[in-house]
């Protein structure tokens, strides 16, 4: 076929435009499209709630599908994510974790939109979610337990030395190693699903582009091929919408577990 | 090659989901009563192993 060995050269410019690029200065000082976008999530969230609280505001019983909708999201984050993991103490993290969930998830819906990009898009903005959540998760056990105790808390009680320093060795390697899966899991299920939605959208793009320049039957044909291609895309968009929400799920539920092991009582 | 090798890792990735989803809808069978908390399980679980998988995806467009 002709139209897909346009294919890899259509893909290089995909993924150069997938990378970060300054909209004002330079890469290391400035704006990049990544953290414009990021802003806008913020913006948007800011908005969405302050326009919350006011209708919540008017009356006792929330009222029509706006204030019940963000109640019923408001309440799952309560009771799935931090009821039920963090137990008695949830009211001391659930504004940490709720902050957390909802700024990944306007972060991802904002990126579903055709024409946008995500801010979680970009390694620089998971790195810096994963800091806050690794800093957060130390500072708990640490002002629980004293610096000695939270390093102590590594190796459980009641092992003989030697193998008490060997597994505090690897227990402390997998809580620096949490660091980095959790901003690679977010970035990474973030960038690969737009990288396909792109790669479809041009697929469909190149196919249906003979059909504009000459009228022939092998033309018809790569449309209704392109037809195809939309139809895929169609699927994936769905699917990646499912994968915004998840993965902002996924993000906080991993946070407030890492939260629940320095808080519980051993 | 960098294409063939990211198929290479997928197949890894497929047979981890496949075992979520074998060992979900068993235990779903067989306790129909905890299906909303093995739900969650089940997705937390087929997160992490998809992770991998783009992982390798991603890495191969990078490199």
């Amino acid at each position: 076929m002709d139209a897909l060995s346009k294919l890899p050269d259509a893909m290089d410019e995909l993924l150069d435009g997938f990378m970060t690029h300054a909209i004002v200065g330079d890469t290391t000082v400035g704006l990049t499209q990544y953290i414009f976008w990021m802003f806008v999530a913020i913006a948007l969230l800011f908005v969405v709630m302050f326009v919350f609280k006011k209708k919540q505001a008017q009356s006792l019983v929330p009222q029509g599908f706006f204030v019940n909708g963000m109640e019923y999201l408001v309440e799952f984050t309560r009771d799935d994510m931090c009821k039920s993991i963090l137990g008695d103490t949830w009211k001391k993290h659930f504004p940490f974790i709720a902050a957390l969930f909802f700024f990944i998830l306007f972060n991802n819906i904002v990126g579903i939109i055709p024409g946008c990009h995500p801010g979680t898009g970009t390694i620089g903005v998971t790195a810096a979610l994963a800091l806050v959540s690794f800093v957060y998760f130390i500072a708990v056990g640490i002002k629980r337990m004293g610096v000695l105790g939270y390093l102590k808390s590594f190796a459980p009680k009641g092992l003989p030395l030697p193998m008490a320093i060997m597994v505090w060795v690897i227990e402390l390697f997998s809580t620096f190693l949490r660091l980095i899966t959790l901003a690679v899991r977010l970035f990474c299920n973030m960038f690969a699903g737009h990288v396909v939605m792109g790669t479809f959208a041009i697929l469909a793009s190149l196919f249906f582009e003979p059909l504009l320049q000459s009228f022939s039957v092998a033309a018809l044909g790569g449309a209704a091929v392109s037809v195809f291609w939309v139809l895929i895309l169609i699927v994936i968009y769905l699917v990646e919408i499912l994968v915004a929400v998840i993965q902002a799920y996924v993000f906080t539920l991993l946070s407030a577990v890492y939260i629940q092991l320095v808080e519980e009582d051993e | 090659m960098g294409v063939i090798g990211y198929g290479l890792g997928v197949i890894g990735a497929g047979i981890g989901i496949g075992l979520a989803a074998y060992g979900a809808t068993t235990s779903m069978a067989r306790q129909p009563e905890v299906q909303g908390r093995l739900f969650t399980v089940f997705i937390l679980g087929s997160a992490f192993v998809e992770a991998l998988a783009l992982i390798g995806f991603v890495v191969t467009l990078i490199a």
